[in-house]
């Protein structure tokens, strides 16, 4: 864009500072993408096992309902507000920013993801899990081997949007000192006072970050298609699929019972 | 007759069934269902059901649709706990037993089930996996064998459905004709004291029963012992060695080969009439 095309105002953003500063927003942006991505890892964990209990039996799937619905509803300021200055007090234990941050999105997310894996659980039909226990497996390995390969695949991108979510409410953890992209960029208006060019800037970075992330998750959606559909997935599951051909042919093609 | 295990096996032995129908074995079943209650809720639907299946043998239930089928069968591997009755496969308890019965010991669901296979209606072919995949998961998870031991059997098992072609297919590639005979495949290589087959045909387009009836009879052939729900009586009557026909969760009449022309209480023979 031509500075010169702007209204006379706009001549005094320096769009340079944004180039001049890109390895301070990198490194706030990296720091968000580290939060969210160990977050997301522990949320995944405990919102399935938050699913579990939530379809499980009535006590204990009272309490998961009620977890879920409390954490959907807190914002991610609160959440990282209680366990930095609340938790740590409580616990005697002094966090980390990187630390609060993570188990501060954990909370809330884990009550997300568990929303999404519980509708991907029912979704799967109830002859998955009879067909298993028919053929004498155990309630763990069927779930492991049949119930949530295919639930993975239903609740995949979801997960995905999830964690655009879980970046863009880094942005709140500036409020405890996590330097992220948005800290990064108010400590730099301090410094400037450009702050319509540098959240901007921040802003690009984000939408930047989600299209990205959309696009992997789309990917990882697409190696778990069956058939095998595009390049990679046929990549990835190349290999058996050639034992299996290996078989076929390693074997007469006629069946010896109908021959006679 | 009302109950199989009532009548001994050498009544079957009358002049006009020997010869031409093999006696009912003798000896310890593979299945015997006593006085089986089923209740979900406030509806009964078994009402004291008894069934003898012995080795080798081939038993056709039919009956009109909700009379109770799907849940006999389903009780005979604990898919639905039977709410009264006993349930004993190769003479192992694994019912609530009989009033009179109690202090029996009981067998594990997953023993049993490790003894029974089931083909469903809907295939319930695992859509993640290919056919192979398919066989072979069983085979590796239950039976513990090695993967590439697993993988051979599951090959040749896929062989003997004449499926083998389409080891590298997943269910969803498939005509539903495929899929069932994968599903037999994968209940067969586990090697089942039992296999029940619960409407294995209705959910196929009829060009594609014949297929599936095939891959059954050369089952029955290799001397499975199996307990087939069907519609199919033409199947049915050339297949039964015991055939029994329910109606409202008891069993109406049952009767050795022959049984289709030969029954006599007149509901079995309306029912017959009607579908044949
Ligand atoms: N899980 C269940 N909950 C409640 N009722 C059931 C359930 N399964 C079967 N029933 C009822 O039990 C009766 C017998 O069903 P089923 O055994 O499936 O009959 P069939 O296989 O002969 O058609 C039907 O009235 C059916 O509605
Ligand atoms: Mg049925």
């Amino acid at each position: 864009m031509s500075l010169s095309s702007l209204p006379t105002a706009a001549a005094e953003y320096d769009w340079g500072i944004v180039w001049d500063n890109r390895s301070m927003l990198l490194n706030g942006l990296v720091t968000a993408l580290e939060v969210s991505a160990v977050a997301l890892i522990i949320s995944m964990v405990f919102g399935m096992a938050l699913a579990l209990i939530r379809l499980g039996r009535a006590p204990f799937s009272w309490i998961a309902a009620i977890y879920i619905n409390v954490f959907r509803g807190v914002p991610a300021l609160v959440s990282v507000i209680w366990v930095y200055f609340g938790l740590a007090l409580v616990l005697d234990i002094s966090f980390s920013v990187f630390q609060a941050g993570v188990i501060a999105l954990s909370l809330l997310y884990s009550a997300f993801l568990a929303e999404i894996f519980r509708s991907a659980l029912n979704a799967i039909p109830k002859g998955q899990k009879e067909a298993g226990l028919a053929l004498g497996m155990k309630p763990v390995r069927i779930f492991f081997s049949i119930t949530l390969p295919q639930a993975t695949k239903i609740a995949l991108p979801n997960v995905g949007n999830m964690f655009i979510g879980m970046v863009k409410d880094t942005s709140t953890f500036t409020v405890i000192g996590l330097l992220e992209v948005v800290r990064v960029t108010q400590n730099l208006v301090a410094e400037t006072f450009q702050p319509f060019v540098l959240y901007t800037a921040a802003a690009a970075l984000y939408v930047f970050v989600a299209f990205v992330l959309d696009f992997l998750f789309r990917l990882a959606e697409r190696t778990l298609d069956t058939p095998p559909n595009g390049a990679l997935s046929r990549g990835l599951r190349g290999r058996k699929q050639r034992r299996i051909q290996a078989l076929i042919d390693a074997q007469p093609s006629v069946r010896p019972s109908t021959a006679t | 007759m009302r109950a199989a295990t009532t009548v001994p096996p050498t009544q079957h032995d009358s002049p006009e069934t020997a010869g031409a129908h093999a006696p009912r074995p003798a000896g310890q079943p593979v299945v015997e269902l006593r006085q089986i209650r089923k209740s979900f809720g406030d509806l009964e639907v078994l009402k004291g059901i008894d069934l003898e299946v012995h080795k080798g043998e081939h038993v056709v239930v039919f009956g009109p649709s909700g009379s109770g089928k799907s849940t006999v069968l389903r009780s005979i591997n604990l898919l639905e706990p039977p709410t009264s009755g006993s349930l004993k496969v190769a003479g192992v308890e694994y019912g609530p037993g009989l009033p009179g019965e109690s202090g029996v010991k009981k067998g594990k669901p997953l023993d049993l089930r490790r003894s029974v296979g089931m083909v469903f209606q809907s295939f319930n072919l695992f859509p993640h996996l290919t056919a192979l995949e398919n066989v072979c998961l069983p085979l590796r998870s239950v039976r513990g064998v090695k993967r590439d031991e697993a993988e051979q059997r599951s090959a040749d098992a896929l062989r003997r459905v004449g499926l083998l072609p389409r080891a590298a297919h997943f269910p969803g590639q498939l005509s539903g004709g495929q899929q069932q005979r994968v599903a037999i495949a994968r209940a067969l290589t586990l090697d089942p004291e039992v296999l029940l087959f619960d409407e294995p045909t209705s959910a196929l387009d009829p060009e594609l029963v014949g297929e599936v009836l095939s891959t059954m009879r050369e089952v029955a052939e290799l001397g499975m012992t199996m307990v087939i729900v069907t519609h199919e009586l033409g199947f049915a009557r050339e297949i039964g060695d015991l055939n029994v026909f329910m109606e409202d969760g008891v069993v109406v009449e049952t009767g050795p080969r022959g049984f289709f022309d030969e029954c006599h209480n007149p509901r079995t023979q309306k029912f017959i009439s009607a579908v044949l």
